[in-house]
């Protein structure tokens, strides 16, 4: 059952018992009331009767005092005329009746209860009309009588009816109407969750970015403000999950690609070394491809390795001096012929894993060799600033186009692959690189523009600037 | 002469396909880059071509949407396994999709069979004085007719369309019975023996030393 009906039922049950119980003790508090006074009357008047028939008696001419039952029948009867209605019975002794109305109902069982001390009443009811019978003894020369009188009560009764018949109906009434009211207000009150329960059957179904709409300040309004909070966090990491796993398809699809084509010539032309008869220079050829596409593997393969250590490693800062950084680079160079090197930094301390950024700049200058023209300049600076030091390697070669720019660090990514692979290339360095700067708390940086060159640069913590990162570990 | 061009960003397979096609006496024509590919489909008459799917530039679907109107037969080569990229490459009308890494005697088998459902390849190849009719699955030597069971004119076929290729017997027992070669080299020996007498090949139909057979015609 929803939980409006529910409220909707509890405070119909609550109203009704409510009504129920003040209205019945209402009308019977009335009638009690009513009942007593009617009681009070009836004995009254039993008295005054019983006073007006001794009196009565004592004046009555009699012989040897002795009370006839002929006389008491006389007063009987003179009493009985003297009020309109009244209706009374006198019995003797024995609960002999010596006179009664004519309409005068009732056993003697009521005699049997009175005596000298106890005056006796009771109320009951003959066919639809209600009476008040009372009963008490009078003592008149010598002779003990029962006086019995009777009194119509119907309308007390008849009252109490009619006010549980108009109570009965004014709840009735107040029921309705309160449904009605209560209706609405438990829909006003249920509303909030009702939006919930909506926004988390949507949510369920997949639809992450629906929200549930705050209707209440209430402890309903908290719940909604948190239920969002809650779903937002929930999308957030949905999204997240989804970009690692995306991440994670394409790199296995990038794996799956740049493995089959080198496999895929060695295969191909070691079939043909074996099955054909190859003259010098067609095995030469294939035995050449086997060759390189054979190392590119295994430059791939290094290169993966590489990250995955790099992934799982430990890192250990070390604080170092820029200049054997650029001293390495140097003496890495010195020795290429085909480019232009321009080394030109400031002298400073950076907090890193030599091994690794020294991969990085390598890795660097190596793609901007790649993307050059032989001949031209590949430019290596180091700038000093307060507390950071920062590396940049520019080049002057084709550029890197700007929708590109994005995903060129991703693995396996090649902007253009015939060239890169022509150089032995595996779309991994940059991955390497991207990887390397995160365990540093940095990021590469890329300025490009097509056929003028590119510009990698990345900042490193510098001297004075210890515990930024909380990843390294330092040592002194 | 039956032209074939080669689309494929990867130097080394297009140099493996040109030089495998043409041992089978295609005419190969090679190229790496998708816009120079459109060109040349653009000026060339080619009766077939190879596409890759990964190129740099231009995209194989994109080259794709540009040969169908062209109705030249294609057959898609991509390092792609998935079935959803393979139906993609189907339905946009390619006639044939051969995953890399790929056998050197399927491609050549893939591409006969398209160029023949293009009824561009010949029916009737003849080698010596043995002359086989491919759809009609007659063979004759001379004028007479020499009867060959299914799994002989299997292996004839492939000794016909590699010649002067020495073929595994893995290789001849993965195409001609179409399971795994399980070592056992008897089956794939007693066919080629029964072969040879049948079209009275004892002399060019020559066994290559712990490998396979090779069909030694003079080029």
């Amino acid at each position: 059952m929803r939980f409006s009906r529910k409220l909707l039922l509890c405070t119909i049950i609550v109203l009704a018992l409510a009504l129920g119980f003040s209205g019945f003790y209402f009308v019977n508090y009335v009638f009690e009331t009513s009942i007593e006074r009617e009681i009070r009357q009836a004995m009254e008047e039993s008295r005054i009767l019983r006073f007006a028939f001794e009196t009565a008696a004592l004046n009555a001419p009699a012989k040897y005092d002795i009370l006839a039952d002929r006389t008491v029948e006389e007063i009987g009867h003179s009493l009985e005329n003297g009020g309109s209605g009244r209706r009374l019975r006198i019995s003797d002794e024995n609960r002999r009746v010596i006179y009664g109305s004519s309409d005068f109902q009732g056993d003697g069982a009521l005699l049997d209860q009175t005596d000298e001390t106890v005056d006796t009443w009771q109320i009951f009811h003959l066919g639809e009309h209600y009476y008040i019978r009372t009963c008490m003894t009078t003592g008149v020369l010598d002779r003990l009588l029962y006086l019995e009188t009777m009194r119509d009560v119907t309308e007390v009764f008849r009252e109490r009816g009619l006010g549980f018949l108009v109570y009965r109906r004014v709840t009735m009434l107040m029921l309705f109407l309160g449904t009605f009211v209560m209706h609405g207000i438990s829909s006003w009150l249920t509303r909030p969750i009702r939006l919930l329960t909506r926004a988390t059957r949507r949510m369920a179904e997949g639809e992450y970015d629906y929200r549930a709409r705050k209707v209440s300040d209430d402890e309903m309004g908290q719940l909604t403000m948190d239920f969002n909070r809650m779903a937002n966090a929930l999308e957030d990491n949905i999204a997240m999950l989804e970009d690692e796993i995306q991440a994670r398809e394409h790199f296995v699809a990038a794996f799956a690609h740049e493995l089959k084509t080198p496999l895929t010539a060695i295969i191909g032309y070691a079939d043909m070394l074996r099955s054909h008869r190859l003259d010098e220079e067609k095995s030469f050829l294939s035995a050449n491809y086997i060759y390189t596409e054979g190392k590119r593997l295994e430059a791939m393969s290094f290169r993966l390795l590489e990250i995955m250590v790099t992934r799982h490693g430990a890192l250990e800062l070390q604080k170092i001096s820029a200049d054997i950084l650029f001293q390495y680079i140097h003496d890495m160079y010195v020795n290429n012929r085909t480019m232009r090197f321009h080394l030109k930094y400031d002298p400073g301390i950076v907090w890193v894993e030599p091994n690794l950024i020294k991969s990085v700049l390598i890795n660097l200058i190596d793609n901007g060799c790649k993307a050059s023209e032989p001949g031209s300049t590949i430019e290596v600076r180091g700038c000093q600033r307060r507390d950071s030091y920062r590396f940049c390697v520019r080049d002057h070669g084709m550029g890197i186009p700007k929708e590109e720019q994005e995903k060129i660090t991703q693995a396996f990514y090649m902007v253009d692959k015939s060239r890169s692979r022509s150089r032995n290339g595996a779309g991994l360095g940059l991955a390497l690189c991207a990887e390397i700067l995160t365990l540093h708390g940095s990021r590469l940086e890329i300025e490009s523009e097509i056929g003028k060159g590119t510009c990698m640069s990345f900042v490193l913590r510098g001297e004075g600037s210890r515990g930024v990162d909380g990843r390294g570990r330092e040592k002194g | 002469m039956i032209k074939i061009l080669i689309v494929d960003d990867e130097k080394p397979i297009c140099d493996l396909i040109d030089l495998n096609l043409s041992a089978a006496g295609y005419c190969c024509q090679t190229v790496q880059d998708g816009g120079k590919a459109i060109q040349m489909i653009e000026e060339g008459n080619y009766d077939l071509i190879l596409l890759d799917v990964m190129l740099p530039g231009v995209d194989g679907y994109d080259i794709m949407e540009y040969i169908r109107p062209l109705k030249v037969p294609v057959i898609f080569i991509t390092a792609r396994y998935e079935v959803k990229d393979r139906v993609r490459g189907l339905k946009l009308g390619a006639d044939d999709y051969l995953v890399k890494p790929f056998d050197v005697v399927e491609l050549v088998a893939r591409v006969e069979a398209v160029l023949r459902r293009y009824h561009k390849a010949e029916n009737i190849l003849s080698v010596g004085e043995i002359t086989v009719d491919v759809e009609a699955h007659m063979v004759w030597r001379g004028k007479k007719t020499v009867e060959l069971t299914n799994k002989e004119f299997g292996l004839l076929l492939l000794f016909i369309r590699n010649k002067n290729v020495a073929l595994f017997r893995e290789t001849l027992y993965e195409k001609v019975w179409e399971g795994e070669y399980s070592g056992d080299s008897r089956t794939v020996d007693l066919h080629v023996q029964r072969l040879r007498k049948k079209l009275g090949w004892e002399s060019c139909l020559m066994t290559v030393y712990k490998v396979g057979y090779r069909l030694e015609v003079p080029q």
